[in-house]
């Protein structure tokens, strides 16, 4: 379809835009982290080193992923409008829907091809790393260093990423760049925290807050749902379900904050 | 020509200062020490809270630190002598990730290991296995830590063989692991027992640390069969001469022996009147002590 | 089918947090415009040109009042694919190169790869941009991004071209090129819809002109039916100037003013009633050679100052 084919050149667009404003030199910064870490842990701990670079690969690659999703996700539309590019663009074949799927879908493109690079960059230090050891340590292993079970863990992630990134184009339609930062991280922040919500009546006395926390509880993106990097590091199992689950959960809500932020570029007047 | 060298000459010169100010301020001494250690999060409860989906990551540094303050106050480097922040460090550790075998495993370890290389405290090492088999009921490992907590620290050595007896029937347990139950039962405290204990783990051990372990406390037992022979020998010679040798050198010219015997660790053992002992610099000592059964 | 319509086409903003009061950026704005006439759209800063110019690429929407575009309402796809525009100060993706901006344009109508890249060529070479077009557009000075506006305006050949101040940022030579360029467009059909603050470019180009004030139309029409820009008057400017015979000319009328330019040298007003090539003839007979011949007319500010005022004096009558 046409509009497939112009969502697609927007999307291309906007990663050639971020390979060329250098976002994707933090790949360079991940893996320097990475062989560093490798290095220094040996150094200090009492066994598990594998362990060690496993969690700090997966918390690397989550929380780096997370500061592009935000910080290029709140200007991928405000920087359009403010500085005006947006008004050749429109003049162009192209629908404000068309405009900010494409965008989403270039940001997202981008953070596939991010993870991406630093999951290979990730499994190669853990592949030198198990070499480097005497094979009775490796023996005592119960999970082998560069066990692909941990890509379940990084399709969540994933998945998380591309829901931050829905979050923050949503902001982007209609608010300043800080605001927009502060709104997203801290929705991330508290979407970490539902187990505490549908709790709340619990700590609380009134059954009417209890109501309203536990109807958040619902509402707001539950982002803990997401995380089961403990699980894979440890080689646990977790049910194909959930996995879908949780996957189908991200991507209606994403649809969810498309379908808002087309509702609210469309209605916009472009001073 | 000064003009165009003014401004790189000047940068290097101020580098140069900070440097300076810098290397001075610290010969100058620390400021006076605050508590060395401090924990800002003492609540594992709100540690989990606060660490989002960082868990894992959160864990291992952690243990990190916990390790680093074992080491280092086993080393003499920090003021405080007393291992006090060991136990709140292990605590959040396995709080945010219960999983985490070896801290367990470790932890309990260094919690019961007795002053001056440890807190001394084998009650908080059992606690803190038993959060561990909660969490892991099939984890062979942690049966087996704490049959040797019990075996080392408690010299309670039924409770000792029960735990490697619990061990011995959980899936992944090593073969050695039953024999090692029916001997510690037989003869614990005996010397046989704690060598095939600690010979298992030197061979089966995960990493150096461990495994450096296992091989001084075979040194350990070594020495004291060494100082028995040595005992023995002093007290022949007494009995044959009237009195005890006054150095090595008289048994050595009575024929006893053949040379300065020296502990594994190379230094020589010492001998005051009729008492054989080690350097008292050697890095075998504590020796451990030999149980009575209770 | 007029190329464009508008029928009471009516923006109010809203201003102000806690107490919102309307602004009037665009009342009640009725005009039409022919296919292939090049059509002027002048006014001074705030008259509300940008206002309708983005009423009509639905950057804005309308209060009321309705806009159509080749018999299509403004906005739908199909539009879209028939015209172009040039945005005021325009801004592109300065870290494409001027190439690729065109091909990414081209790229959003569906042509494939090598008509992309024809078409860039192309335009590129017909605004003047030559071996730059391998820079940066962060490189490129205010000129050459005008220049590069307009390409990727024409990028789809559109039958309605709409340009927003095309001379701006350009130098003499530029501004000629421009000129140049909007006339052939002509040539091949196009229409051109251009708003401009400066007069001499709607004289030389247009057929019709809409002048817009404060909001509100005040005149439209062939510029040469529009009063005030007649000529009413001439500037004489001569060297060698006969003392003599320039009193008697302004004794009789012939020279309303004469203003000493230096030795020898004088402009002279001459009024409406005064052919000016008589009074050349005879002044060159008498030995004085021709400087300069200009027409005096009204500026365009000057016809906007008098337009806003009785703006203002109506609005008090009401």
């Amino acid at each position: 379809m046409r509009s497939l084919r112009t969502i697609g050149t927007v999307a291309v667009s906007v990663f050639r835009e971020s390979v060329r404003d250098k976002v994707l030199y933090n790949l360079v910064a991940f893996a320097v982290l990475l062989m560093a870490a490798s290095y220094l842990i040996g150094q200090l701990t009492a066994g598990q080193d594998i362990k060690i670079i496993k969690d700090l690969g997966l918390a690397a690659i989550a929380t780096f992923g997370l500061m592009i999703a935000v910080f290029i996700g709140i200007g991928l539309v405000w920087k359009e409008v403010e500085r005006r590019s947006i008004y050749s663009l429109l003049s162009k074949p192209l629908s404000r829907a068309e405009f900010i799927l494409g965008k989403y879908c270039g940001l997202g493109l981008t953070l596939a091809v991010n993870v991406a690079v630093m999951v290979v960059a990730w499994y190669v230090v853990l592949a030198y790393m198990a070499t480097t050891v005497p094979p009775e340590v490796r023996a005592g292993w119960t999970t082998p260093a560069t066990d692909l079970g941990m890509l379940r863990a990084v399709g969540l992630i994933l998945v998380e990423l591309m829901l931050v990134t829905a979050i923050a184009l949503f902001f982007s339609t209609f608010s300043s760049p800080f605001l927009s930062a502060g709104f997203t991280l801290g929705l991330w922040v508290v979407g970490h925290f539902n187990a505490d919500l549908k709790n709340f009546e619990a700590v609380v006395d009134s059954r009417a807050a209890g109501w309203f926390a536990h109807g958040l509880y619902y509402v707001l993106p539950n982002f803990a749902a997401f995380d089961i990097k403990q699980q894979v590091v440890y080689a646990q199992a977790v049910p194909a379900g959930y996995l879908a689950t949780t996957a189908l959960y991200g991507g209606v809500y994403i649809a969810l904050l498309l379908t808002a932020s087309v509702a609210v570029f469309s209605r916009r007047d472009f001073k | 020509m000064g003009r165009r060298f003014f401004t790189p000459v000047l940068l290097v010169m101020l580098m140069a200062s900070a440097i300076g100010l810098q290397a001075l301020r610290e010969r100058g001494g620390e400021l006076p020490a605050g508590p060395d250690s401090v924990l800002y999060v003492r609540s594992p409860a709100a540690l989990q809270r606060m660490a989002l989906s960082y868990k894992s990551i959160l864990a291992d540094v952690y243990w990190i630190r916990a390790v680093q303050l074992y080491g280092d106050t086993r080393l003499g480097r920090r003021a405080d002598r007393s291992f006090s922040l060991l136990h709140p460090l292990l605590e959040l550790t396995i709080t945010l990730d219960p999983y985490f075998g070896v801290a367990y495993q470790f932890g309990a370890l260094f919690l019961a290991e007795a002053p001056p290389g440890g807190p001394g405290r084998p009650d908080l090492a059992i606690k803190l296995l038993q959060r561990g088999i909660e969490a892991k009921p099939d984890d062979w490992r942690l049966y087996q830590a704490t049959g040797f907590v019990h075996y080392w620290s408690n010299q309670d050595y039924a409770a000792a063989a029960d735990w490697f007896g619990r061990a011995s029937r959980l899936p992944g347990a090593p073969t050695w692991m039953g024999p090692l139950a029916a001997v510690t039962l037989a003869e614990g405290g005996n010397r046989k027992a704690s060598r095939l204990l600690w010979r298992q783990i030197q061979e089966g051990a995960a990493d150096d640390w461990f495994r450096n372990e296992a091989d001084r406390r075979l040194k350990q037992l070594d020495a004291m069969d060494q100082i028995d022979l040595l005992q023995n020998v002093v007290a022949t010679f007494t009995a044959k001469q009237g009195h005890a040798p006054a150095a090595w050198a008289d048994l050595v010219r009575a024929g006893y022996l053949r040379g300065t015997i020296v502990d594994p660790t190379g230094a020589p053992y010492r001998l005051d009147g009729s008492t054989v002992s080690l350097d008292p610099k050697s890095r075998l000592l504590p020796l451990p002590k030999e149980g009575a059964r209770p | 089918m007029d190329a464009i319509r508008t029928e009471a086409l009516t923006k109010h903003y809203s201003v102000g947090f806690w107490r919102p009061r309307p602004y009037l950026a665009l009342e009640g704005l009725t005009l039409s415009v022919g296919q292939g006439e090049v059509f002027g759209f002048l006014g001074p800063n705030g008259a509300g040109k940008t206002t309708t110019l983005k009423l009509l690429m639905q950057l804005i929407y309308p209060t009321s009042g309705t806009a159509q575009i080749l018999g299509a309402p403004v906005g739908s796809a199909d539009v879209k694919r028939k015209i172009g525009y040039l945005p005021e100060n325009p801004y592109f993706y300065d870290h494409l190169t001027a190439e690729e901006l065109l091909e990414y344009f081209a790229s959003l109508f569906g042509y494939g790869a090598a008509e992309r890249r024809q078409r860039a060529s192309r335009l590129l070479d017909e605004v003047g941009i030559g071996a730059e077009r391998r820079l940066q557009l962060r490189k490129f000075s205010k000129g050459m991004l005008q220049r590069v506006g307009i390409a990727q305006a024409l990028i789809n050949d559109p039958e309605v071209v709409f340009f927003d101040e095309p001379m701006s940022g350009l130098d003499p030579l530029g501004r000629r090129e421009i000129r140049q360029l909007i006339l052939r467009l002509r040539d091949r059909g196009c229409t051109v819809f251009f708003s401009s603050h400066v007069l001499s470019d709607a004289e030389a180009l247009c057929s019709r002109v809409a002048i817009v004030a404060r909001g509100r139309l005040v005149a439209s029409g062939p510029l040469s039916e529009i009063l005030a820009f007649q000529v009413h008057g001439w500037e004489l400017v001569m060297s060698h100037v006969p003392v003599a015979v320039l009193e008697c000319a302004l004794k009789d009328g012939r020279v309303a003013k004469a203003l000493p330019l230096g030795p020898d040298r004088y402009a002279l007003d001459l009024p409406l009633g005064t052919p000016p090539e008589r009074l050349l003839a005879d002044l060159r007979s008498a030995g004085a050679e021709l400087v300069s011949l200009n027409p005096l007319r009204e500026t365009l500010e000057d016809y906007f100052v008098r337009q806003v005022a009785g703006a203002r004096s109506d609005r008090g009558l009401e």
